[in-house]
């Protein structure tokens, strides 16, 4: 028991009372309890606090009728739904194995990327592939929750089987070719980028700079983006200038296994 | 509008808007289930009606969104509060903006609603007052643990510590407690 001041302040009462304090500090937060009125008076105010709160808190007070706003929400959701998600380059390969395992082969001995190819897997060209960005406030990009760098890998975002094509195009690539490659963005779209091809380039999904890896990046730019700890233009910019130097400065300086 | 239910779970059917996925329905579900206590959530944060009601919108399209994509289905409840937490949080910004425009450097709170203050008891209306004037982040995490979220699940919606949490609950508490004493006379 403490000695200046036996008594469990409000903050612990209240924990207690929500079931958030660990076994050790419940049982001994019980015990006092147990021999001080003084404390168990308090703990009865409290509760009388939240009792009260629950009575006067809007009990959903004078709704408006869910039956037209839900109308409208059904309407948005069909069209929404209706929207069908493309189906996907990496899609289709992560069903044939052993197809997609034959194409990274040939890709990487027949493919030379303009040049830009090396043991990490070809960059995206800044000519082609400037990343955009959409105006986008601060408030929007981190309204949505950060992307989860284990759930979102590459079958978070579908891109339009129309701009894939004009990607492999504009890099000079043969679609039979793309199955080694996922179209990807450059600039994120949770970090504002735009949904343009001058945003999408063909990542490699062998190579050891990949998909995943970027998406590590990602996550974590959008961390300290909503953070405050790096201003939103600058990570757009980092990321699309050079995107393996931003992992380097902003996830570890070590390469990928 | 009938919608005919699916029958095969799974099956993706698109183009006939007359037919519901079986996403589309579970997305609806969830919809019903959380338009109340999500309107009840954004009024604690100011939202107008209106505004609250595109919110709750804008949220079950994103996670419509969020489920097409197998995203986590891990505690969606939470997922559902924190996007429409932000959306709230950037509305509010954007009106302040607006009002900023209107009538420069002016923000009233609208104070208590006349109707409760005539239908309600006089112990109530002084409790929601003290209510009102909470800090907004303590108002927060009170409307969420009324809601039944535990701690944890408060401090990734708003976006703060657990410590902080349970220190905007003891505030919170600690002022009602104060203003209206065990015992007041109740009416
Ligand atoms: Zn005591």
């Amino acid at each position: 028991m403490r000695e200046r001041n036996p008594h469990l302040p409000n903050a612990d009462l209240i924990r207690l009372a929500d079931g958030e304090c660990g076994p050790a500090e419940s049982a001994q937060a019980r015990a006092h309890l147990e021999s001080c009125w003084k404390c168990r008076s308090r703990l009865q105010e409290l509760e009388s606090a939240i009792h009260d709160f629950m009575q006067a808190a809007p009990e959903l007070p004078e709704l408006p009728s869910p039956d037209p706003a839900r109308a409208v929400f059904r309407a948005r959701l069909s069209q929404l739904a209706a929207e069908a998600p493309p189906p996907r380059w990496n899609a289709f390969w992560r069903g044939v194995p052993a197809l997609a395992a034959a194409a990274v082969a040939i890709a990487t001995i027949l493919i030379t990327f303009g040049g830009t190819v090396n043991a990490d897997g070809p960059k995206p060209r800044t000519s082609l592939t400037p990343g955009e960005t959409r105006p986008v406030s601060l408030a929007e990009v981190c309204a949505v929750p950060e992307p989860d760098p284990e759930q979102d890998n590459e079958t978070a975002r579908q891109i339009p089987v129309e701009m894939q094509r004009q990607v492999f195009a504009a890099y000079g690539m043969d679609p039979a070719q793309a199955g080694a490659y996922e179209v990807d963005y450059l600039i994120t779209p949770e970090l504002g980028g735009a949904h343009t091809v001058r945003n999408l380039w063909p990542q490699p999904y062998s190579a050891r700079w990949n998909a995943r890896v970027k998406d590590r990046l990602e996550h974590r730019l959008h961390q300290l983006v909503c953070q405050g700890k790096v201003n939103l233009a600058t990570a757009q910019h980092d990321i699309a200038k050079d995107w393996i130097g931003a992992y380097r400065k902003y996830v570890t300086p070590s390469s990928p296994r | 509008m009938a919608a005919s239910l699916q029958s095969a779970a799974g099956f993706f059917v698109g183009s006939r808007p007359a037919e519901w996925s079986p996403l589309e329905e579970e997305v609806t579900a969830l919809y019903d289930q959380h338009r109340g206590p999500l309107l009840r959530y954004l009024g604690s944060l100011r939202v107008s009606a209106a505004d609250g009601e595109e919110i709750v919108q804008e949220v079950f399209l994103a996670l419509f969104r969020h489920l097409r994509q197998n995203k986590s289905r891990a505690n969606l409840r939470g997922w559902i509060f924190a996007v429409a937490h932000n959306l709230a949080l950037k509305n509010r910004a954007a009106r302040l903006r607006h009002a900023e425009v209107d009538a420069p450097g002016e923000y009233r709170d609208p104070g208590p609603d006349p109707e409760q203050l005539a239908a309600g008891n006089q112990r109530q209306a002084r409790l929601l007052a003290v209510v009102r004037a909470l800090p907004e982040q303590d108002r927060c995490c009170l409307s969420l643990r009324a809601e039944g979220f535990r701690y944890r699940e408060i401090a990734q919606i708003v976006g703060i510590s657990l410590g902080s949490v349970a220190n905007a609950l003891e505030r919170s508490l600690s002022r009602l407690s104060r203003a209206c004493p065990e015992g007041a006379e109740r009416t």
